[in-house]
């Protein structure tokens, strides 16, 4: 369970050019669901999924993972939540270029520590599983979209995280390839995982695997559908 | 004052350190009025990211304060020929009033401020700031001392001239001198060496207890103050004249100088070392119940009884060498 008390995040606090970008939200993500939040753009979704996910603090309210409070932690903790707990897909993907797509997914486990023979089987698996186990020692600059969507997703999933994030994964995708993401996160959710999606792509947030679309509007919670 | 670079960075370094520990000691001050952990509020949410800073800031004053203890000393031994009749950092400090008030600051300071950098690092081990309100009290403790010690240091530079005539440290520290220091001087050396290496030997053991069995924390505390009260007392008394191969000569400032190999700098260095970390062991004890802590300060307080222990023999080490291997015999 993901709690968030009365949540703001102001940008450039206290100068001329001062955002409020989440306005006092309050919030329970019910684990082992897809959650969809839903809004225009800068209506806050992104702020909000950097906050959940430890990207980022906010100004104001907290935020409690199960019964811990994630606001208050240290940094050196924070690190170990956010690799332990949360998988993120980047809008754009933003895989590392010049290195392979066994390396990419690999690379978040990395400060973890584990033997590299064990985590490279581990990364395969999970490209196989994703159907590009045959792109592992291509570079990334030499997959296509679709695959690179692939790759993302396998790369959020490495350090096995209870919540994957995905900020508006669909929107460099041609309908095809997003309704293939979906699935995938479908697989996710059947798995156990908590997904959260901010998008405002009808394809996503009318999928039948959503079970939660929160509604954002001007840093808002506007309105919530089960 | 004299424009020596050892004086310049010393006082420099001191007004820069007085600023910044009153910047800390200011949001001490609202940490211990404000901080509510459990609100969520702006204000404590700033309370707690600023907190890295005035954290990392106060690291970098100790780390000083610690380094300028030593400096200081090696300063006032250094510029001794610039004035009539002093040997040592003895007769340099004696030059004006403020020279021993600030070096009697400077210890103290140095024991506080190892104990709050032990205390900095117990609390940043916990997810939960779990130590912040008893370090920042302990700050605020700390910072009248720190700067009535900038104060007593900046008037001894800015009073310091050359030529005064000034005292040597045989008359300082002459066990017929009816002062504390001479009264010291004058304790019989048996019976002191006897309560030397009680002291060192029960603390040594204390420390070892603990490293083995996580128990007696409060005693090694206890052992590492009264270690280090006795260890000063005996170096006035019989440790100092075992290095001159003089009985009548107490100096501890002399032994900083190369005619004894520096053999003071490493001597003090592990005398005060082992006291900062044995006490800092007993000041840990109440916290190793804290839930966030639980796991951490054990561990932590275990390094710093092992390094309290070897820094105990170092220090004995270094004592019986010479008592030892000199042909020197000092008795009743």
């Amino acid at each position: 369970m993901i709690n968030l008390i009365n949540v703001r995040k102001v940008f450039n606090a206290g100068k001329p050019n001062e955002f409020s970008a989440i306005r006092g939200i309050n919030l329970k993500i019910i684990p082992r669901n897809v959650t969809v939040f839903m809004g225009p753009s800068g209506s806050g979704k992104t702020t909000l999924l950097s906050l959940i996910g430890c990207m980022a603090r906010p100004t104001a309210g907290r935020i409690y993972l199960m019964e811990k409070e994630l606001t208050s932690l240290p940094e050196r903790f924070l690190t170990e939540v956010r690799r332990k707990t949360f998988g993120f897909i980047f809008q754009q993907f933003n895989l590392v270029k010049g290195i392979s797509v066994l390396e990419n997914v690999m690379l978040p486990a990395y400060p973890v520590g584990e033997p590299r023979t064990s985590l490279e089987q581990r990364a395969l698996d999970l490209l196989d599983l994703l159907n590009i186990g045959e792109k592992a020692g291509t570079k990334i600059e030499w997959i296509s979209g679709g695959q690179a969507q692939r790759v993302a997703v396998a790369r959020a999933l490495i350090n096995n995280p209870a919540v994957i994030i995905a900020d508006e994964p669909t929107a460099h995708l041609d309908t095809k390839l997003s309704l293939e993401l979906v699935n995938i996160l479908g697989r996710l959710k059947e798995d156990g995982k908590t997904v959260l999606i901010a998008s405002h792509d009808p394809l996503v947030c009318r999928s039948e695997i959503v079970d939660h679309v929160i509604q954002c509007r001007d840093g808002k919670i506007d309105g919530q559908e089960l | 004052m004299i424009f020596h670079p050892a004086i310049i960075a010393l006082y420099m370094s001191s007004l820069l350190m007085g600023l910044m520990i009153l910047y800390a000691a200011s949001y001490g001050v609202r940490i211990q009025r404000l901080w509510d952990i459990t609100s969520g509020s702006d204000l404590q949410l700033i309370l707690e990211r600023r907190t890295y800073l005035i954290s990392t800031i106060l690291t970098y004053v100790f780390a000083f304060e610690l380094i300028s203890f030593f400096l200081y000393i090696y300063t006032a031994d250094h510029l001794h020929t610039l004035f009539v009749g002093a040997m040592c950092a003895a007769g340099t400090l004696k030059v004006n009033g403020y020279g021993y008030p600030a070096l009697i600051l400077k210890m103290v300071n140095f024991m506080a401020a190892g104990l709050w950098l032990i205390m900095n690092y117990a609390d940043n081990q916990g997810y939960d700031y779990p130590l912040i309100k008893k370090k920042y009290l302990l700050l605020l403790v700390v910072t009248p001392l720190v700067l009535a010690e900038v104060f007593l240091q900046t008037k001894y530079f800015l009073l310091l001239h050359p030529n005064i005539i000034t005292s040597c440290c045989g008359t300082l520290f002459s066990a017929t001198n009816k002062t504390l220091t001479g009264d010291i001087a004058a304790l019989p050396p048996v019976p002191m060496e006897f309560a030397f290496y009680m002291i060192l030997t029960a603390n040594a053991a204390a420390g070892i207890c603990f490293y083995l069995k996580n128990r007696g924390g409060y005693l090694l505390g206890g052992l590492s103050f009264a270690q280090f009260i006795i260890s000063i007392m005996a170096i006035l008394s019989f440790i100092s004249p075992y290095f001159y191969e003089l009985p009548t000569h107490h100096c501890p400032f002399c032994i900083l100088q190369r005619e004894y190999g520096y053999i003071g700098y490493p001597l003090y260095a592990a005398l005060f070392g082992s006291a900062v970390s044995g006490m800092g062991v007993g000041m840990l004890m109440p916290f190793q119940n804290i839930k966030s802590l639980a796991e951490t300060v054990p561990s932590f307080q275990k390094r710093l009884a092992l390094v309290s222990v070897i820094l105990t023999i170092a220090f004995m080490g270094i004592v019986t060498y010479q008592i030892l291997f000199t042909d020197f015999i000092l008795q009743s």
